[in-house]
């Protein structure tokens, strides 16, 4: 008896670690990483964000954005429009990403001003619309930023996923590392933990829906569950296009002042 | 006088109607904000203040036009509704322009709760500062054509009739005796006060001009203008001859304005930059004492520097304002006090939001160096529920009593409102 055990115990551990090889031969971190940055999500992309934020006592906001962004070789340019609530309408905010690694550029219009300023310091790690999603989980975080692992697969709604680690390389992260969870061959994310100093999950992000639209994968339904807070923040896209025919000019101060109407 | 208004108004509201029958329909708006506003005045232990304002907007779209109608009814302490339209106007979107006809309020520069280069529109000052920024601009019925060319605009504005800033009524407590340093408080109190606005024709509208780029390394624009004085000034004094008042004159001059601003990241800062050469301005001038008021024109110099920067969730800014008048002397009067040579300001603002954006704190303040004195504004804002948001603050005016602040020591006071947007 104690012999099959020890025989299955080590047929195990052989499996294991055949696969841990062939994984890592297969895949490194920062391959899975790159794929999923690098992964099409079309020249432009058109649709419009409903952001239901649930507190800790279980009341809930909603607010209600437009939002355009646009993909070349200098990086990513993307315009918000706040539609609701009232008494943001009218809003706009406009960032300039690039991919030379530059600080992003960013402005908001603010209607009762008549006025776009551009917007002081990183707000990467700051709170997007008091909702529990940074500006940094709104965008696409680079690769080069952290380091990654690929510490094992996992079956998600019959997917095979790839769990990756990365740790931020800045001195003083928010989180200590995130845990995220990319299906194989599509590159797309179901799930990610975020983990504080201490080693508990600080946040939590789940996928309940995504689609193939336009020919390219996009997160239709996600939630983000802050532990410590108690609070989450759903985000729904609605009427998701890619590869429209958006002008340069949607992307301008000219534009933010118009509105969403393209 | 009245009818020079109908000409005006006429035409607006055929051209307003002419859009709106042409919009399609299909796409129009409406919301508001309605707002409870009450004071109470520490001086006085009253609540000075009682306000209900109602601001509603209506906009509309066609394929390559909008239309935007912002009427407002206001009643204060005295229970009389005010009834006004702070702006209605047109857009038309061309390929590389816009059109915009109509009332308008127009901002320009960079500074923040400062007026350097932004001179387009007049403001209403019958809340002295305190009132909303919104609230603060006025419109002007004037022709403004952007063109666009790659990061380039090109504006031009046609103001087609001058609208001076708005001052408080005499029973306000925000309200100033227009004055003259020194005169003796029985001269300007027997005084009749005569203000002459310039006549409503072609040659008394104003012209302005902007060149500005948008950039990823800055922001920077380039403007002018010829205008007349927002604010009225005293022209002259005709002494009181039995049985008759003294006559003070008051009017608005015209004079030239050139100016810049730009606004670029410096690491995890934004430097605002903005500055506004103002020549041949009217002031008044008293060689030889009041009685002896008269216009002299000099050139003026306003200029700011500015920083924005977060850090821990928390935004901050400051700023340095610097005025400076050429060939200045002590006689020269502005407001109703002496105009100094130099002028020093700054103003700090810290705002944080708390609780998913549901709390916001704020609090901002301008200091005037010489002489001493300042407004202090903090403020807490609760969003009770999307769209309904309770607020509370203090104004606290101190410092030296000579000073533009420190002149109001007696309104010092706490507020609270309630708003209601839809």
């Amino acid at each position: 008896m104690k012999n099959n055990n020890l025989k299955r115990m080590a047929t195990s551990v052989a499996i294991a670690l055949i696969a841990l090889l062939s994984l890592s031969a297969a895949y490194s971190g920062e391959e899975v990483m790159q794929a999923v940055y690098t992964r099409d999500s079309g020249n432009n992309m058109s649709a419009t964000l409903v952001m239901t934020l649930t507190n800790s006592r279980g009341s809930t906001r909603e607010r209600s954005i437009q939002q355009f962004r646009q993909n070349d070789a200098g990086g990513e340019k993307k315009i918000m429009f706040f539609l609701a609530p009232s008494d943001v309408k009218d809003t706009s905010f406009l960032s300039y990403s690039y991919s030379d690694g530059r600080s992003d550029d960013q402005w908001i219009y603010l209607p009762a001003l008549k006025r776009t300023k551009r917007v002081a310091g990183d707000k990467k790690n700051e709170s997007f619309m008091g909702s529990d999603f940074t500006y940094d989980d709104m965008g696409t975080r680079h690769p080069s930023a952290d380091t990654h692992k690929v510490l094992r697969t996992e079956m998600i709604d019959g997917r095979k996923c790839l769990v990756v680690e990365s740790i931020p390389k800045e001195a003083k992260p928010t989180y200590a590392k995130t845990l995220a969870w990319v299906v194989e061959d599509e590159w797309i994310g179901l799930k990610k933990e975020f983990y504080l100093p201490n080693g508990k999950v600080g946040k939590k992000l789940e996928i309940s829906s995504y689609e193939k639209t336009d020919g390219v994968w996009v997160i239709t339904d996600m939630t983000m569950s802050n532990m410590d807070k108690g609070s989450s923040t759903r985000i729904q896209m609605l009427d998701v296009s890619f590869n429209n025919d958006l002008k340069e000019s949607v992307f301008t101060e000219r534009q933010m002042k118009i509105g969403p109407r393209i | 006088m009245r009818h020079t208004k109908t000409k005006i108004l006429i035409p607006l509201l055929v051209l307003l109607t002419i859009t709106t029958l042409s919009l399609t329909a299909r796409d129009m708006e409406f919301n508001g904000m309605l707002r409870d506003h009450i004071a109470y005045t520490f001086e006085d232990s009253e609540f000075a203040v009682h306000e209900q304002t109602l601001d509603l907007t209506l906009a509309g779209w066609g394929e390559n036009t909008s239309i935007v109608v912002n009427p407002t009814i206001y009643m204060g302490d005295n229970q009389k509704l005010e009834l006004g339209i702070r702006e209605a106007y047109v857009d038309f979107y061309l390929e590389d322009a816009d059109i915009r006809i109509g009332k308008q309020a127009i901002i320009w520069g960079e500074a923040e709760g400062a007026f350097i280069t932004d001179l387009v529109s007049p403001r209403d000052m019958r809340s002295f500062i305190l009132a909303d920024f919104k609230e603060i601009r006025k419109g002007v019925p004037a022709i403004k054509v952007d063109y666009y060319k790659d990061a380039f605009t090109f504006e031009g504005i046609w103001v087609a009739k001058f609208i001076p800033t708005s001052m408080p009524d005499q029973s306000s407590m925000w309200a100033k005796q227009p004055g003259l340093p020194g005169a003796n408080p029985a001269f300007l109190a027997n005084a009749e006060f005569k203000l002459a606005m310039p006549e409503q024709t072609l040659h008394n509208s104003e012209l302005f001009g902007k060149v500005s780029h948008f950039g990823s390394k800055a922001n920077w624009a380039l403007m002018g203008g010829y205008a007349f004085t927002d604010e009225p000034y005293i022209s002259k004094v005709t002494p009181a001859a039995s049985p008759a008042k003294t006559i003070i004159d008051q009017e608005h001059g015209r004079y030239i304005m050139g100016g810049g601003s730009l606004s670029t990241s410096v690491g995890p800062t934004v430097l605002r930059l903005e500055a506004a050469a103002y020549f041949n301005k009217p002031f008044t001038s008293m060689p030889s004492g009041p009685a002896s008021a008269a216009v002299e024109k000099h050139h003026q110099v306003q200029s700011l520097a500015g920083l924005d920067w977060s850090m821990w969730g928390t935004q901050m800014s400051t700023q340095y304002i610097l005025g400076f008048v050429h060939d200045h002397h002590d006689n020269l009067v502005d407001q109703g006090k002496l105009l100094k040579e130099v002028s020093h300001t700054f103003t700090f603002r810290v705002q944080k939001s708390f609780f998913a954006d549901r709390l916001a704190a704020k609090l901002f303040t301008y200091v005037e160096a010489d002489p001493l004195n300042a407004l202090i504004r903090g403020s807490l804002a609760w969003t009770i529920e999307d769209g309904v948001v309770l607020e509370g603050g203090l104004d606290l005016f101190t410092g030296d009593s000579e000073g533009t602040f420190g002149s109001y020591k007696d309104n010092s006071l706490a507020w609270m409102a309630l708003r209601w947007y839809f």
